[in-house]
């Protein structure tokens, strides 16, 4: 029955895109572990082990912990292949996350979907491929001016000081017009902790407030207070014809 | 010439750039072929390669402005690479800031020791790995249970209402902090990050009506083609009124924040 189950659920893309993930996540580690070797070969500069030990001790329980977290709560909003592909890349929750949610907003498709897996796999492919290309041509080729566009004397320093809140409002205001009745929950619960916690981090608050709207939405579906009119008169019906 | 930038490090950077847009490619084309496969329209498929490559540009942008702030201790060059694959700014002036302890030194001199330098890149790079090794072992199972218990939901609206309510949930994190966040000052690399203020609730508000109004405006002329660029262009006038706010406002309004900062 449970294998019935199973088989009910395998889906032949998602497998192969968890099949191409593994492979690249280990290839990826592998990658990444060359680079400080290769310096340390190039240089000959060896540090000794309890020089790296004791700074990783400082953030390996931080990280490590953060990186449990990210994966439950992010792989589900991702999908499969842009998951293996956003923690290759990096910046989630700045970048990839609400590139993803935009781009499934407006292809208008079902998280859960195939449809959504393809979705998010390309806007996440894109936006990585668009940022190594933006930060390697500004690397290479804009270097010199780099530190006087994004100098506090920059004209339009202010732009990039306040892309956080241009990002996620206008990300934002679609789900806030289209779900507004479990939205407030949420955003009061994260000014609340914000004024008590004034210190916490985004990447703390992010899973504290994604683990209060979904119990508060839930709660509010059970007791109906998602309902449409149409359904709140049909239930009404229902109940009175009892 | 500095070790941090010589040529070297350069064919690091460049090995980098290389694996990771192929990767990206490679998973592209994937998607692509099975979009196609189960009948997506390729006008789908195409606007979500242009609205998010457009997305990306700006905070990409921001990105790069945090290679710079490393770059004054790091070089360029390892800072890019950090920023390229798994990195992001707080993890890496963490980190960092971490293996300079070892040496007891403070983020924002230059290194100039290559030893501190790789024990620097090796601190980095094992401390961000850990999400790698997991995704492999645990991904499936995590996405299997969720599974499972959508599909035992009794009403179908229930994981249409989960998945908005996760959204909305991440989404809150942020726009608190634009509403209440309270600044931070880094000393080791001397930068100030603004807090909740007259700026950031004025971009917030901004570019939440800048985009309900163009979302308004484009169901109204059903001007399909137009839905990809909304979002980006949305923010895009939330970055612009900030530029403009601070010239055209009082320097004491503009930087007005609710809790300031004490440098």
């Amino acid at each position: 029955m449970k294998k019935a189950k199973n088989e009910a659920a395998s889906n032949p893309y998602i497998d192969r895109m968890h099949f191409y993930g593994r492979i690249s996540s280990v290839a990826t580690v592998l990658f990444l572990l060359m680079i400080p070797l290769s310096i340390c070969i190039r240089f000959n500069a060896f540090p000794t082990f309890t020089e790296v030990f004791k700074g990783l001790m400082k953030v390996i329980p931080i990280f490590w912990t953060t990186a449990i977290l990210e994966i439950i709560t992010f792989s589900p909003m991702l999908g499969t292949g842009a998951t293996y592909l956003s923690f290759v890349t990096g910046n989630i929750t700045n970048l990839k996350l609400p590139c993803v949610l935009n781009a499934k907003e407006g292809a208008k498709v079902k998280t859960g979907t195939d449809e959504a897996e393809v979705i998010s796999t390309i806007a996440t492919a894109t936006s990585s491929i668009v940022t190594t290309a933006i930060i390697a041509i500004g690397v290479v080729a804009l270097s010199p001016f780099l530190r006087s566009l994004t100098s506090d004397a920059s004209p339009i320093k202010p732009a990039f000081t306040y892309v956080m809140p241009a990002l996620f409002g206008s990300l934002g205001a679609g789900y806030f017009v289209k779900h507004w009745r479990i939205s407030f929950v949420p955003i009061i619960v994260a000014v609340v902790i914000l004024f008590f916690a004034p210190t916490i981090g985004t990447g703390t608050l992010v899973p504290v407030c994604v683990v209060v709207s979904i119990l508060a939405a839930y709660g509010m579906f059970k007791l109906g207070w998602l309902d449409s009119r149409e359904e709140r008169a049909a239930k009404k019906a229902e109940k009175s014809k009892k | 010439m500095d070790f941090k930038t010589g040529g070297f490090m350069y064919i690091l950077g460049g090995l980098v750039v290389l694996f990771v847009t192929a990767q990206s490619l490679f998973f592209m084309l994937k998607a692509w072929k099975h979009g196609k496969k189960i009948g997506m329209q390729k006008s789908d498929l195409v606007n979500a390669v242009t609205s998010s490559a457009l997305f990306t540009i700006a905070p990409a942008i921001a990105i790069l402005a945090t290679v710079v702030t490393l770059a004054g201790t790091l070089g360029l060059v390892l800072p890019w690479i950090r920023l390229t694959v798994i990195g992001n700014l707080m993890y890496e002036v963490t980190a960092a800031q971490a293996a300079l302890d070892s040496f007891n030194m403070n983020f924002g001199v230059d290194v100039q020791d290559p030893k501190i330098f790789a024990a620097i890149a090796w601190v980095m790079t094992v401390g961000s790995i850990f999400p790698l090794v997991l995704l492999p072992f645990f991904l499936k199972k995590i996405q299997q249970k969720i599974g499972q218990a959508a599909s035992k939901a009794s009403d179908s609206r229930l994981p249409d209402i989960i998945s908005a309510a996760t959204f909305i949930g991440l989404i809150s994190a942020f726009v608190g902090n634009a509403l209440a966040g309270k600044g931070t000052y880094n000393k080791a690399t001397n930068t100030l990050t603004p807090g909740a203020g007259i700026a950031s609730v004025s971009v917030l508000i901004i570019s939440i009506v800048t985009m309900i109004v163009l979302q308004k405006i484009s169901n109204h002329f059903k001007l399909t083609r137009f839905d990809p660029f909304i979002m980006p262009i949305s923010m895009f006038v939330g970055m612009g009124s900030a530029v403009l706010l601070k010239h055209v406002l009082p320097s004491e309004i503009f930087e007005f924040e609710w809790r300031p900062v004490a440098q």
